[in-house]
């Protein structure tokens, strides 16, 4: 992706709000994310990137599809435990489980599949948001790849 | 706590609405057992002319205990600090209902809840189609019945949902609105004529899992994902309630620890509704700068437990944190200041004349509504309504401690925002005097035996209003039945009567003034339609 600013449009598919709330308190100018370019968007179509909390519950997912179908965002950061992969709801009846089945099902109607960046924690913090903003943007690296290279070659996987 | 008129006992109150079976338990809960229909004329009577009233309604299926389904209905006594609950046990699947007769909006919701998740059906109930559940759910897979798999036999994708009229659509996502809600506006001209709402979209199945997966002791786990905002009055509550039903004594100093995270939960929580208030009213300046305070507030809370949202800080029995008295009169101090800077902040954002006149005069709930339907916390405190659960039913340490009640009785939006203010300078004074008297000793206890088949229920004043939570122990260490009703559930209905005859512009900032929590309200399930 290149370095531009960054608009994202924040979708909130079941989430339990607390993911959400440090989103909020990420724009704050504590944190200032302006500096980057990141704007918080009110409609999907002028977006570059979605945030995603939530572990996806089925009453929300035809929004969530049209959202999507609409935007057609280049990248996705899943925001919290829940969104990277379905959080302590991951086996209930009433949820999909984060983005994984999510990005699938959405393949299947034809919709691009764009890059994500999971930001992990429950929820996580300012700065991990930020963080996350910045890989995308490509002034960090991502975390957990290298650690999981590292534990591959020491694993000899 | 006021004295109850001369007369007005709890004897009589029982007499008056023709309970003879009941018990008064822990926690100034009365449990009374009634048949369906000598059931349902108490609880008409007792709403009507008691000074009670109808909190929320539940059930739990008991049949492989005593071959039946219960229906619970809660009523609060604020004047003689008891709960009363009508137990009605329902053998042939049906039971007439009280929505019916008290055409209340709090009633209509839980009973409509009760038919979705057990299939009881409410003879004359005024709802149709499905409040909770997705559309596209089985009909016949009714997920809280005890013989109900965990995942239902089939389920497919629900379909796209499409406006039913020429009604203006208010959400999932728009941007006034940081969870997925949907209101269908009717309007003529610019005025909001009709709503109908459809909410649980963060129906996630809670009860069911926590009935199959956990256990008792982690539960709280899960009661604190209920909602991200207002986490900690969930795991106390369950923790009470939990704590009730199997008889744990609870240590001083972790009553008086459950208070001061409770009461920083409240500053934030509030600093977090009035600043999302000035951004739905256009104000983001304001929003800006009170985000920006709040942060102290939040780093406080990690210092003290461990994280910005204070998760895993309670247990049954007690808390999981110990701090030293310096910290705990550093952390105070700390908030305390970031919340008196705050409140001088957002009564200056009214000096702004947009931002005034936004607020004023706007979305006026009246104090009889607000009490026949069962409004809660600042929502009803603005509107008239001296309640308070903290001053009115004492949990943890609100007993020993000092406090006053703030009411206002404008009841429009600018009336919830000052008095939001209000209770945000109380909290700071509470903690205050938490810092100068908190008790050293023990902050758990762990010496219990489990019980089986014992009824607990707690209530808190959470950030929102009343929180209650329903449990029922069960066999091998888990759980029966565990309900929760979280505040915005009684709440929300309520925006039908205050959006109505207003500019459809003032709609976000109506639905953010009363600070709606939408995962605390799905818990469990997904809905439907209403109205």
């Amino acid at each position: 992706m290149p370095r531009r600013s960054l608009w994202v449009y924040h979708v909130n598919t079941g989430g339990c709000n607390g993911c959400d709330i440090e989103l909020l308190a990420a724009l704050s100018p504590l944190y200032d994310p302006e500096r980057f370019g990141v704007r918080l968007v009110e409609s999907p179509r002028h977006a570059d990137a979605f945030v995603l909390s939530g572990p996806v519950t089925l009453q929300s997912l035809p929004s969530v599809v049209e959202a999507f179908r609409v935007g057609r965002p280049e990248a996705v950061i899943a925001l919290g435990s829940c969104a990277c992969g379905g959080g302590i709801w991951h086996d209930s009846a009433a949820v999909l489980g984060g983005i994984d089945p999510l990005l699938d099902l959405l393949e299947e109607e034809g919709i691009p599949r764009p890059r994500v960046i999971r930001v992990p924690g429950c929820p996580p913090r300012p700065h991990s948001i930020l963080y996350g903003v910045a890989v995308l943007l490509g002034y960090a690296e991502p975390k957990a790849a290298k650690l999981l290279a590292e534990a591959r070659r020491a694993a000899r996987i | 706590m006021r004295d109850p008129p001369p007369g007005e006992t709890l004897a009589a109150l029982l007499r008056l609405a023709g309970l003879r079976d009941c018990r008064e338990e822990g926690g100034g809960v009365v449990y009374c057992r009634a048949g369906a229909g000598e059931g349902i004329r108490a609880a008409a009577r007792l709403h009507e002319d008691s000074g009670c009233r109808l909190t929320t309604c539940l059930a739990y299926d008991y049949r492989l205990v005593d071959g039946s389904f219960h229906v619970v209905y809660v009523f609060d006594c604020p004047r003689l600090g008891r709960y009363i609950d009508i137990d009605i046990a329902v053998s042939d699947s049906s039971i007439d209902s009280l929505a019916a007769v008290l055409e209340t909006m709090q009633c209509k919701w839980c009973e409509w809840e009760i038919r979705d998740l057990y299939g009881i059906g409410f003879r004359g109930h005024p709802g149709r189609g499905r409040l909770v559940l997705p559309d596209s759910w089985p009909e016949d897979y009714h997920p809280l019945r005890k013989d109900a798999p965990s995942r239902p036999p089939r389920l497919e994708r629900p379909a796209r949902r499409r406006a039913r009229g020429p009604g203006l659509p208010l959400g999932p996502y728009h941007p006034a609105l940081h969870e997925p809600e949907y209101f269908e506006l009717e309007v003529e001209g610019e005025r909001v004529k009709g709503v109908r709402y459809r909410g649980f979209f963060v129906y996630r199945g809670i009860e069911k899992l926590a009935e199959d997966r956990f256990r008792a002791e982690q539960v709280p786990f899960l009661a604190e994902r209920i909602c991200g905002i207002c986490g900690f009055v969930h795991s106390t509550t369950y923790c009470m309630a939990f704590e009730r039903a199997v008889g744990i004594e609870v240590p001083e100093r972790a009553k008086y620890l459950r208070s001061m995270l409770l009461e920083i939960e409240r500053i934030h929580s509030h600093l977090l509704c009035t600043a999302v208030m000035l951004h739905a009213a256009g104000y983001d300046t304001g929003f800006m700068q009170l985000m920006a305070v709040r942060e102290e507030v939040m780093s406080v809370a990690e210092e003290l437990t461990g994280n910005r949202k204070t998760y895993s800080a309670n247990t049954p029995g007690g808390v999981r944190i110990d701090p030293d008295d310096s910290l705990v009169r550093e952390a105070v101090e700390r908030v305390s200041r970031a919340a008196e800077k705050a409140v001088k902040l957002a009564r200056s954002f009214l000096e702004v004349s947009e931002v005034y006149t936004r607020l004023e005069g706007v979305g006026v709930l009246g104090r009889r509504d607000a009490w026949r339907h069962g409004a809660l916390g600042p929502v009803a405190r603005a509107s008239g309504i001296d309640v308070d659960v903290r001053r009115d039913h004492p949990y943890a340490a609100y007993g020993s401690l000092e406090f006053e009640v703030p009411v206002r009785d404008e009841g429009d939006c600018l009336a919830r925002y000052l008095l939001r203010l209000d209770e945000v300078l109380e909290s700071a004074s509470i903690l205050r005097q938490i810092a100068r008297s908190i008790p050293r000793g023990p902050v758990v206890n762990r010496d219990y035996d489990y019980a089986e088949l014992r009824v607990g229920q707690a209530a808190s004043e959470a950030p929102r209003g009343e929180c209650i939570h329903y449990v029922i122990t069960g066999v091998s260490g888990r759980l029966w039945r565990w309900k929760v009703r979280a505040p915005s559930y009684n709440n929300i209905p309520l925006l039908e009567l205050m959006l109505k005859g207003y500019l459809v512009a003032d709609a976000p900032v109506i639905i953010s003034s009363i600070d709606p929590c939408f995962s605390c309200t799905d818990r469990l399930i997904r809905v439907k339609r209403v109205g």
